[in-house]
């Protein structure tokens, strides 16, 4: 009786989930689609197949936005929301902080620091030991931006073994955030002013101007990395009871942290090699996801995060175009308008201060 | 057929297989201030197939210590730790997970996750890559779910149990690894008397009728001496003295490793009581509950009771009847006596007079 109750519930589990991601593979179709209409050119819903696939008699302005502005963007869009997404869960579960994400703990600014340095470094060292941006490349900007996020993850990791309350690694991410930042001043005030405008446009963040050409860098890495998050399902569930269980569970914990940070800071830096610092959907969708599926299980949440990420990417550019007026705005304003309130809450939700990942 | 099965279940009964045993085994911490701290040198431990021991001792003793080092989570600083006769050195985690399993004091954290859910973790060791579940996973997960008493419990989410309902779940969870041995860090620690008792009583059936091999460690030493089949007792020194829970009464090893604290070995009553200070004798007149209420109120304030005391000292005199209208106590003074209505305000005026006197 109690063992079919039991199987009953579990099927029906099953079912919902599968319900719930039906439902959000249509949002994301329905924010894509929105995308590519929508925008300072008007593009009617029913000549969008027709422009991607180049039928006769539709306008060239429009398939050369379509094909060479809006297609790109969305892609760039949905790979840096998977990344991000997929990082900050990763994070979460490896801190046990329901806050934890590459924008809080300081690792973007650890992305910032080595594109700065990629950038305007070759000024202050006389163009002698780092080639500048030109002649450095793509893959060049991805290499220090994951450098730089994997020096300041490693170095969190490390204060995070002896600083167990979540407040204090939170404020250690300040910090280390205020100090890369401080750097970065430093680069700034030692630079051309072309090269501080290429940095300061890379900074404000955004997911158009990542070329094709770009993105065949950009969705291999990013492919790469969460198909070794495929791996980790079953090692990130035992972490969620402690370090000390999966050890005693026979999870080679050691692994598994340099597996995640491996994976993480690969995300991380290559977004924020591309699309620059984007804050708080690192943050955010983990607890949607959560909160949607009921559930803790890294075998539902990490296909949860990738499907939501990439909605809240692209539904974050589409408001970042302000529909209806020429006003384009920088990613970073719309993902903070509505990744900070969303912080607070989580941080108010949180009973008896501790690190619980309650819903 | 029947006699090698019957054999068999007395070799358990007997616990005549040596599960786990330790051979000069020393614990303690490397690399921390100062660089090399010892807990406890030469330990030379056993655990028997179906035992279920106790540790028990004084806070601060190393409990933790070593049974962190005897599941592998600390590193021993040298000798050796022994599993069916290898070396645990000699396991892979892995393999190490299929022979012992934990439960640990700090309270879990996870919300989103049913009691289901949770408990298949314990297949980990078991399960592939992928942590695909077979259904022969899924039967030893109910069998743990059911063998803790929480059959009905699989749909539950976690966080919404109560704290003993919710250390039921992670026996079930270390049970559900199949362990021959479970190793258990103050199971109680965060629970009421009733949960105590509860979670207790469940280690020992766990013991008893499914044979496991149970090692805890716990602050209930009322409780450990009742139920454990065997005690280690850990002094602050680092020694560990182990028997059976009688032996170690009689032999008056209880009453020497906590010495000094607050509390003292009762050998006669078999538990822990307050330490009496000594203020002397009392002589004590009248008869039954209201007798045995008024000595034990006696015995709070450090007075013995004594039938026929022959000493110099003067003893206290009380008495206490019933006057029809309720007990009354009476107290012998030199120049008579003063009469309470109840045994608090008997006890006030002894501490009044005891103060009044230093």
């Amino acid at each position: 009786m109690g063992d079919n109750k039991q199987q009953a519930v579990q099927t029906s589990n099953r079912k919902g989930r599968l319900w719930i991601f039906a439902i959000l593979f249509l949002v994301l179709l329905l924010v894509v689609a929105l995308n590519l209409t929508l925008g300072s050119v008007r593009i009617p819903l029913k000549d969008i197949l027709g422009t991607i696939l180049g039928s006769p008699g539709i306008k060239d302005s429009w398939v050369y936005i379509v094909r060479s502005y809006r297609l790109p963007k969305i892609v760039t869009a949905i790979l840096a929301g998977i990344a991000l997404s997929a990082s900050g869960l990763q994070m979460q579960t490896m801190f046990r902080n329901p806050l934890a994400d590459p924008f809080i703990l300081g690792i973007n600014s650890g992305a910032s620091l080595g594109v700065a340095i990629a950038i305007m470094g070759s000024t202050m060292v006389g163009g002698m030991f780092l080639p500048a941006v030109s002649s450095f490349g793509e893959l060049g900007i991805v290499l220090a931006a994951s450098v730089g996020s994997g020096i300041v993850m490693a170095l969190i990791l490390l204060a995070g073994r002896m600083v167990k309350s979540p407040t204090t690694l939170l404020i250690l991410g300040l910090m280390f955030g205020t100090a890369t930042g401080a750097l970065v001043s430093l680069l700034i005030y030692f630079s051309s002013p072309e090269k501080v405008k290429a940095y300061s446009v890379w900074s404000y963040g955004a997911f158009n101007g990542v070329t094709w050409q770009q993105l065949k860098v950009m969705a291999p890495v990013i492919v790469f990395a969460i198909g070794i998050l495929a791996f980790l399902p079953k090692g990130l569930n035992a972490m969620l009871l402690s370090e000390d269980y999966a050890k005693t569970m026979g999870l080679n914990t050691k692994r598994m942290r340099v597996l995640i940070l491996l994976s993480a800071s690969i995300l991380t830096g290559t977004v924020t090699a591309f699309c620059g610092p984007i804050g708080f959907i690192g943050v955010a969708v983990p607890h949607i996801a959560r909160n949607l599926f009921k559930t803790s299980n890294h075998k539902i949440l990490i296909p949860a995060v990738i499907v939501i990420g990439a909605i809240v990417a692209v539904a974050a550019d589409l408001l970042a175009q302000m529909p209806g007026s020429q006003l384009v705005l920088p990613i970073n304003v719309v993902t903070s308008l509505f990744g900070a309130p969303f912080v607070l809450w989580v941080v108010l939700k949180q009973k008896r201060g501790g690190t619980s990942f309650n819903v | 057929m029947g006699g090698v099965e019957a054999e068999a279940r007395w070799n358990i009964i007997q616990r005549v297989k040596r599960v786990l045993h330790t051979e000069k085994l020393e614990i303690g911490y490397e690399n921390g201030k100062p660089a090399r701290k010892v807990i406890s040198r030469g330990l030379n431990l056993e655990l028997r197939q179906g035992e279920f021991v106790c540790l028990v001792g004084p806070n601060g003793a190393g409990k933790s210590t070593l049974l962190r080092t005897l599941t592998g989570l600390l590193p021993a600083l040298s000798g050796e730790i022994n599993l069916d006769d290898n070396p645990i050195s000699s396991y892979s985690r892995k393999e190490l997970a299929h022979q012992l399993s934990v439960v640990l004091t700090t309270p879990i954290e996870v919300g989103a996750m049913t009691v289901r859910e949770l408990v298949s973790m314990g297949r980990f060791p078991y399960t592939g890559l992928f942590d695909r579940m077979s259904d022969h996973d899924w039967q030893v997960v109910d069998e743990a779910l059911e063998m803790v008493g929480i059959k009905d419990f699989g749909g539950r989410m976690v966080h919404k149990l109560s704290d003993g309902e919710r250390q039921r779940v992670m026996i079930a969870r270390a049970l559900a690894q199949e362990p021959q041995v479970m190793v258990l860090d103050e199971p109680t620690a965060y629970l009421d008397l009733p949960g105590r008792v509860a979670v207790m009583s469940l280690l020992h059936e766990l013991a008893r009728d499914h044979g496991k091999t149970i090692l805890t460690s716990t602050h209930d030493l009322d409780q450990a001496l009742r139920i454990a089949d065997k005690l280690w007792v850990m002094s602050l020194n680092g020694e560990i003295s182990s028997g059976a829970p009688e032996d170690l009464a009689l032999s008056g090893e209880f009453q020497r490793v906590f010495a000094g604290e607050r509390v003292q070995f009762d050998a006669v009553q078999g538990h822990f009581s307050l330490k009496e200070e000594n203020e002397g004798v009392a002589l004590l007149e009248g008869e039954g509950l209201a007798r045995l209420w008024t000595e034990r109120a006696l015995k709070r304030l450090g007075y013995r009771v004594d039938l026929d005391y022959q000493g110099k000292d003067e003893p206290l005199r009380v008495a206490v009847f019933d006057g029809g209208d309720g007990l009354h106590w009476l107290i012998a003074t030199e120049d008579g006596h003063e009469a309470f209505a109840s045994l608090g305000e008997m006890a006030d005026y002894i501490k009044k007079n005891r103060v009044l006197k230093t």
